[in-house]
């Protein structure tokens, strides 16, 4: 048995191989921090965020075994197993050392089986494609089987299946869509397929944890660190991803554009939400700025003007202290502006690191660099939603209202 | 050995496997690369042409209210804050009110939709909202023809004194609705009830 899993790995070229790989040497600055005390709540944001990473760097390196990038597929594959490693300690953490023993190895065969997949379109091979299809049905099965039994009911076989089914569609869909030159296509399921499985992390954790932690994830200060965190982890994903783009030159940039603008509509959005349109527009049009001052910079690295890239950094720096003033008052002084202005200058400066890494083909410095800049955003807005929620709730309601007369709905006393 | 510490393994043994055959793999660029991700000749300047957004789509104010389990159909009064800092509540029986200082159905956050369980005179509009099931559908419409639809998750009720602020009204980005009403036992010498019955549902 060992032998002929051995000979399918190595039948599928480096790539496949290198997939194995993940399972060393864990690198802290590449995972999602995790505090001194942690609570089941912390934990649940850093299943939800790991989650998330697994989709961007699985869908990553898909992509490059598509285009035979076999540099950036070591690279991303290095990343990824970092990613497995930490999420096999995590799951061991909130479920238990049994579970983890059971959880790492699926998890690893589930990745080894996307990037056959990925393998078999490259390679335009209909019978690697139809055993990596076959794996990875009994992959899901495995791992829907896993988070069920764990559950020990509440999270339903078929709802599960369903979880994990969904996953594996937006990855390898998206494979096929970017193999086929469909860029949009792919980068609409690159979105999606984040999106849900950082949430499968929130079902994960519901299903999994004890009562009194599930209760805690529910309330809004944990879902607004949850959500908020989300969509800054993913701002920062898709400006690295445009920014390769922008480098490189690629026909996808346009759909990577898209999807970055995507992601800044959802975080204006989500500031309307919080704080009303007008702070909403105000908040937009620095943050815009911000993400085209990547953009041109990753686009000066590609054209060797380095002049330019000075005036980028310039620009920068004005949206730096443009965007503290909007947000220091916003967060009610947790955030003094000089706080918030040194977090979005140490954001900015990993971005540009990322495409300076990129542009030198330091795939592995990329990648992680990628990772501290993930991590750094759970960081910083789990500062900015505990900021955002006091000075909201400053504002909200008092008492339950007033909203009957007659006592014809219960007993009368 | 445990599956995990075997497939550490296996992965060691096929990495150097192929470490030694490094020599003989191609170069990745001289691969049969597909057609639609080689690098264009003008390619820097696409970045030079980007342009961020900066709009984002708006969700437009809650018009009507519609649970077909409940037979309730009402248009909705726009409610914001007493000077008491207590909300507002509809003026008539029969109309259900939306808190418009809070998220419109729809947007990430929780809407709240307020409406008598009855008055002087009647029932009002959410007479039997405590006997909403979950996973019951519930339809808002909105001012520019759209329909945003939730479902109940589940319906609680608590005592005035201990009403939960946070949950119903605080921000989450969730796109969520909650359906407010009094319920419990009557208090006739001040002429209200004592609690407030909840209605928490997630965006269909």
């Amino acid at each position: 048995m060992l032998c002929l899993g051995l000979t399918a790995i190595l039948s599928m070229g480096p790539a496949a191989v290198a997939s194995r790989a993940p399972l060393v040497a864990h690198s802290e600055a590449a995972h999602v921090h995790q505090p001194a005390r942690v609570s089941a709540a912390d934990q649940a944001i850093r299943l939800q965020g790991l989650l998330g990473q697994h989709s961007i760097l699985a869908a990553d390196l898909m992509r490059s075994r598509i285009r035979g990038d076999d540099s950036f597929v070591q690279a991303a594959d290095a990343a990824l197993g970092q990613n497995t490693e930490a999420m096999t300690g995590l799951i061991g953490q909130l479920f238990g050392a049994a579970a983890a023993t059971q959880f790492g190895p699926m998890w690893s065969d589930h990745v080894v089986d996307l990037v056959a997949y990925a393998a078999g379109v490259a390679d335009q091979d209909t019978g690697a494609l139809a055993r990596a299809r076959a794996q990875l049905t009994g992959s899901e099965q495995e791992l829907a089987d896993f988070f069920a039994g764990a559950s020990h009911g509440r999270l339903p076989r078929a709802a599960a299946r369903d979880a994990v089914l969904m996953h594996v569609d937006h990855l390898t869909r998206q494979a096929d869509a970017y193999a086929a030159g469909d860029h949009a296509t792919a980068d609409r399921l690159y979105r999606q397929s984040f999106q849900h499985t950082y949430d499968l992390g929130l079902t994960l954790a519901e299903a999994l944890l004890p009562a009194a932690d599930r209760a805690t994830l529910r309330e809004p200060v944990w879902r607004l660190r949850s959500q908020l965190g989300k969509l800054l982890a993913e701002h920062a994903a898709l400006v690295e991803d445009v920014s390769r783009a922008a480098v490189t030159g690629t026909p996808d940039f346009d759909a990577a554009a898209e999807s970055i603008n995507g992601n800044t509509r959802d975080v204006a959005a989500a500031v309307d939400t919080l704080f009303g349109a007008p702070v909403a527009r105000r908040f937009q049009a620095q943050w815009a700025s911000h993400v085209e001052q990547l953009v041109a910079y990753a686009g000066a690295t590609a054209a060797g003007q380095n002049d330019r890239k000075q005036r980028v950094r310039a620009a920068l720096h004005n949206f730096e202290r443009g965007l503290a003033a909007i947000l220091a008052p916003a967060t009610g002084g947790r955030m003094t502006p000089a706080a918030l202005t040194a977090a979005l200058v140490q954001h900015d400066e990993m971005l540009l690191r990322h495409a300076d890494l990129y542009a030198a083909k330091d795939y592995q410095g990329a990648h992680e660099v990628a990772g501290q800049t993930y991590e750094h955003m759970f960081e910083l807005a789990r500062r900015l939603a505990d900021g955002f929620g006091a000075q909201v709730a400053a504002r909200l309601p008092r008492g339950g209202p007033e909203t009957g007369q007659g006592g014809l709905a219960g007993g009368h006393r | 050995m445990q599956a995990y510490a075997r497939t550490v393994s296996l992965a060691g043994l096929a990495l150097a496997v192929i470490a030694a055959l490094a020599g003989a793999q191609p170069e990745a660029t001289a691969r049969p690369a597909t057609g639609s991700t080689t690098p264009a000749a003008a390619a820097p300047a696409r970045a030079d042409t980007f342009r961020s957004a900066r709009t984002y789509p708006t969700v437009a104010t809650p018009v009507r209210l519609r649970i077909r389990a409940l037979r309730v159909d009402s248009t909705l009064q726009r409610l914001g804050r007493q000077d008491d800092g207590t909300v507002a509540v509809p003026e008539r029986a029969d109309v259900a009110g939306w808190y418009e200082d809070g998220p419109r159905p729809g947007q990430p956050g929780p809407a709240v939709i307020l409406g008598h369980v009855d008055s002087r005179t009647g029932p009002g509009v959410f007479v039997d909202l405590r006997k909403l099931k979950r996973g019951t559908e519930i339809r808002v419409d909105r001012a520019d023809g759209s329909t945003v639809t939730f479902r109940v998750r589940k319906v609680a009720q608590t005592a005035k004194t201990r009403f939960p602020t946070d949950l119903v009204y605080a921000p989450s980005l969730d796109p969520t609705l909650r359906l407010v009403t009094c319920g419990g036992s009557f208090d006739r010498t001040r002429g209200s009830y004592r609690d407030n019955v909840i209605v928490y549902a997630d965006q269909a």
